[in-house]
């Protein structure tokens, strides 16, 4: 094959030969057209994933949120600090060497590192960190309550966290916390250290860079750097020549934006990419066989569950709310409609996190939910409404509770409806009941405590959680549950998480039902990914072909 | 040839514009009853009050709906179409980014559609309920009730995976990617003004076997149309006069049946061509294929109103220009009309 000219991003140009003949041409085309096309094999030095991008609304790392965008920022930037995948409890610097608590339980003190750069050349300072975290809180992203949760404000955070020189950045939260928690929220993606001088070098009217990140323009420190978005289409990413640490074997990386899983299936089996992230049970099932395929399992956080709106007449008796509880085939759903993407979980701290708990004590079981609606004085026959976002899994689970409810004497009506609906409804608690997921934000049992059994009126923050949204207060818990947030030993702590799970699952109006299992299928040439636990967590640098 | 037709044009642009109005207020007032929170839809679930109240001031939802209304007319007649939330570019870049796929696509579609279907209805016309005949018709009538989207997946899971005959989903092989330089969009095109052979045998590849599931379902139909006209026309009185006057067969029905058949085929073709146009969000799903089907129906569960609005008028825009040129070429063709 003769060499083209390809231009990328970065200037680089490719040598090419002169025009070709005519002849030359006539005979190319015609060579072409009967001789097998050249392989479609994905070129050695590039990795090809596919996934489902054309959500990807913006690619700055502090505004950040949807799958392909999160996940090229895990490539592009990097934080303070990380925690060990297999072992989440396991906390390791990244952007900084060490820190430490002082006495007072709120003064945080961190030790840049002195080796790490930037994509540009530029030395990572806490300059930087402290630019980068002050930006979070500014400019009001969607991402800033990860951060904001410990009293940051726009008007304190100058004084909150400052850089007392190039290497030392101190951190003073609002109120002495288990230590672990603050270093886990810092270790999520909005914590991404920006480049300070090349973000302020493209500011436009005071917006901190935001035009000029939300494009297709990057600022980070990490393995990869942003080459080109072509938005719904793909995103590419190019190994950093100048990055600190161990440059990745694989120069190039590209999300492909392939929405039909069995699309991906068919590339994925014929070697026109390489990892294939949206395969349904029916797929990964199919190429169990392939022996060119490997299918990589990883943990995810990720929790499906019932909303139960308690300002229901009937949902706000919580024996009604434990009735429910029994009326859904667990076990069932797992073994016929899941068959290995989910496994059964009624708590609502994910396996794999501090202060998880196997305790699944229900299952379906008509006989006992209704002994239970009468105990709470509900005869004959009930009506509830369901929202259900019409794309797999939620259809199928629904149609399997709504059959299951029936048993018991409850006739469940299914709303289905688009995801922005979806979401709009589950917004305004304009619903029975609703189905979704929930993704902790970072690794840290806060986060799905905080949203299942926290009132904002009980949280410094006092911002609105999914308590809150579904019309449940419950003190006690919301109490118990800020506790073990300030609670320094780590394993009280996790014994703390422990009995308030148990307890908020005899009561709470929110029916818990699976865990998600992530599979991801490969080529059987590609080693080295490392699946995160978190929301779009997946690390592509030490991947090999 | 009488310029009868030139002095139809105010009518015609006046209808043009009517029509074209009458899109833009309905679509643009179903967008604002739809039940979608296109400011959840950009802050998310998890954001809170201020920031939903500032994104909710920045899209212009605090005025009232005839104001944005207005607003959106005026700027629409300038071109500018606002700005997408998901892919930051005005709307008008991003048709101009999408648009091309597509119409190479549906191009090659009815090309292939033009090219079989009307000699297959000529045929069946002709040979009238002989099995040439009711070959044609099964095979037509299958492409238009199969269900498109399990016909699709089975092609590309026999001739892609399996036989490896033609190129799969996606425009081109990730090695042969962003090599030409964009100057129409269509790869075809620019791969030739590039001088790029490698890249052009690529993109055909990977154009075969969608553009071949498009030409089937255009070929169905054309077919049928075809048979149809034809069969009317071959049994009026001028042919039986022909035939008396002792023309041969094949002249009477090339010259003759045909060119009067054409003239109800222009409207069945460009109504065809216009559908094509739509951008099948299946096929473009299926074949991950960048058109302007994928961008309206990921901008639709996006919420992304403007991006919407702005590809469903192209759409419109579309079948009143080939609604537009078929009728004057019918003004031009057909003496009688005059």
């Amino acid at each position: 094959m003769r060499p083209v000219v390809a231009i990328d991003d970065l200037n680089t140009y490719y040598f090419r030969e002169q025009m070709p003949t005519l002849s030359e041409t006539r005979r190319d085309i015609v060579l072409g057209l009967f001789v097998a096309p050249a392989p479609a094999k994905t070129p050695k030095n590039t990795l090809v994933i596919a996934e489902a991008i054309d959500d990807v609304i913006t690619l700055d790392p502090h505004d950040v949120g949807e799958i392909g965008g999160v996940l090229t920022t895990n490539q592009v930037y990097q934080t303070l600090c990380t925690y060990d995948t297999a072992n989440p409890e396991n906390i390791q610097g990244v952007l900084a060497e060490k820190w430490s608590l002082a006495d007072d339980g709120v003064t945080f003190t961190f030790t840049m590192r002195e080796n790490a750069v930037f994509a540009s050349g530029n030395p990572v300072t806490a300059r930087d960190a402290e630019y980068s975290l002050h930006r979070l809180v500014k400019l009001k992203s969607r991402s800033a309550p990860i951060i904001t949760q410990f009293g940051f404000t726009p008007e304190n955070i100058n004084e909150r966290i400052k850089a007392t020189d190039d290497r030392t950045l101190v951190i003073k939260v609002g109120e002495a916390y288990a230590p672990s928690f603050l270093l886990y929220c810092l270790s999520s993606y909005p914590g991404a250290i920006v480049d300070s001088k090349l973000v302020k070098d493209h500011e436009k009217d005071g917006d901190m860079g935001q035009a000029w990140l939300k494009a297709e323009n990057s600022a980070g420190s990490g393995p990869y750097v942003l080459s080109m978005w072509k938005p719904k289409e793909k995103i590419v990413l190019k190994r950093n020549e100048n990055y600190w640490g161990a440059k990745p074997a694989v120069e190039t990386v590209i999300l492909r934006h392939i929405a039909e899983s069995s699309t991906q299936r068919l590339m994925l089996e014929k070697g026109d990419i390489d990892i294939a992230n949206k395969l349904g049970p029916d797929e990964l099932e199919a190429m169990a066989g392939n022996a060119d395929i490997r299918i990589q399992q990883g943990l995810s956080g990720t929790i499906y569950y019932m909303g139960l709106n308690a300002r229901n007449e009937y949902l706000a008796k919580k024996e009604v709310r434990q009735a429910l509880k029994h009326l859904v085939d667990y076990q069932g759903i797992v073994e016929t409609i899941s068959r290995g993407t989910m496994e059964v979980h009624q708590t609502f701290l994910p396996r794999g996190f501090l202060g998880a708990v196997d305790a699944n004590p229900f299952a379906l079981d008509p006989a006992k939910a209704k002994s239970l609606l009468q105990q709470a004085g509900v005869a004959g026959e009930i009506e509830l409404g369901m929202v259900v976002w019409n794309v797999p899994p939620y259809v199928d689970f629904a149609q399997a509770i709504q059959a299951t409810f029936a048993q018991g004497g409850i006739k469940l009506n299914l709303e289905m409806v688009d995801g922005k609906q979806w979401l709009t409804r589950y917004r305004n608690h304009d619903l029975d009941i609703w189905l979704g997921l929930w993704g902790p934000d970072y690794p840290d049992p806060h986060s799905n405590a905080k949203a299942f059994s926290v009132n904002g009126a009980f949280s410094p923050d006092k911002n609105d959680t999914l308590a809150d949204r579904f019309g449940w207060t419950n003190e006690e818990l919301s109490v118990r549950a800020m506790a073990a947030v300030r609670e320094r030993d780590t394993a009280k702590r996790h014994q703390m998480y422990q009995e308030i799970q148990k307890d908020h699952q005899q009561s709470a109006p929110f029916v818990y039902c699976f865990q998600e299992k992530r599979a991801v299928a490969m080529r059987n040439n590609v080693t080295g990914l490392v699946m995160g636990a978190m929301f779009a967590d997946d690390r592509y640098w030490n991947t090999t072909k | 040839m009488s310029l009868a037709w030139v002095r139809q044009l105010p009518n015609t642009a006046a209808t043009f514009i009517i029509t074209l109005f009458g899109l833009i207020c309905i679509t643009f007032f179903i967008g604002r009853i739809v039940p979608i929170d296109p400011v959840a839809a950009i802050v998310g679930d998890k954001a809170p009050q201020e920031v939903y109240d500032r994104v909710y001031h920045e899209l212009g939802m605090d005025k009232p709906a005839i104001v944005q209304f207005g607003k959106y007319v005026l700027k629409s007649i300038r071109g500018d179409f606002g700005t997408s939330f998901v892919t930051n570019r005005p709307v008008l870049q991003d048709i101009i980014v999408f648009f091309p796929a597509t119409l190479e696509l549906a191009t090659v579609g009815i090309l292939i559609g033009i090219f079989l279907g009307i000699p297959a209805g000529v045929v069946a016309a002709v040979w009238r309920d002989r099995w040439i005949d009711h070959l044609i018709r099964i095979v037509g009538l299958v492409g238009y009730s199969i269900p498109f989207f399990w016909l699709a997946l089975v092609c590309l899971f026999v001739f892609y995976a399996k036989l490896d005959l033609v190129g799969g989903p996606g425009r081109l092989d990730t090695f042969f990617e962003d090599i030409v330089p964009t100057v129409t969009g269509m790869l075809i095109i620019d791969a030739l003004l590039a001088g790029e052979w490698e890249v052009l045998v690529n993109a055909l590849y990977h154009l075969l076997l969608p553009g071949l599931l498009l030409g089937y379902i255009s070929m169905a139909y054309i077919s049928r149309m075809t048979r149809s006209v034809m069969l009317e026309q071959l049994t009026k009185e001028y042919m039986i006069t022909a035939r008396v006057k002792g023309l041969g067969e094949i002249h009477i029905v090339f010259h003759h049946a045909l060119r009067n058949a054409m003239i109800p085929m222009i409207t069945v073709i460009a109504l065809t061509y216009g559908y094509l146009l739509e951008g099948s969000v299946l096929l473009e799903t299926i074949f991950a294929w960048p058109g302007l089907g994928n961008y309206i129906a990921s901008s639709l569960l996006s919420a992304d109103m403007n991006a919407v609005l702005g590809g469903t008028l192209l759409v419109g825009t579309i079948f009143i220009v080939l609604n537009m040129i078929s009728d004057i070429l019918y003004r031009i063709l057909d003496p009688r009309s005059r």
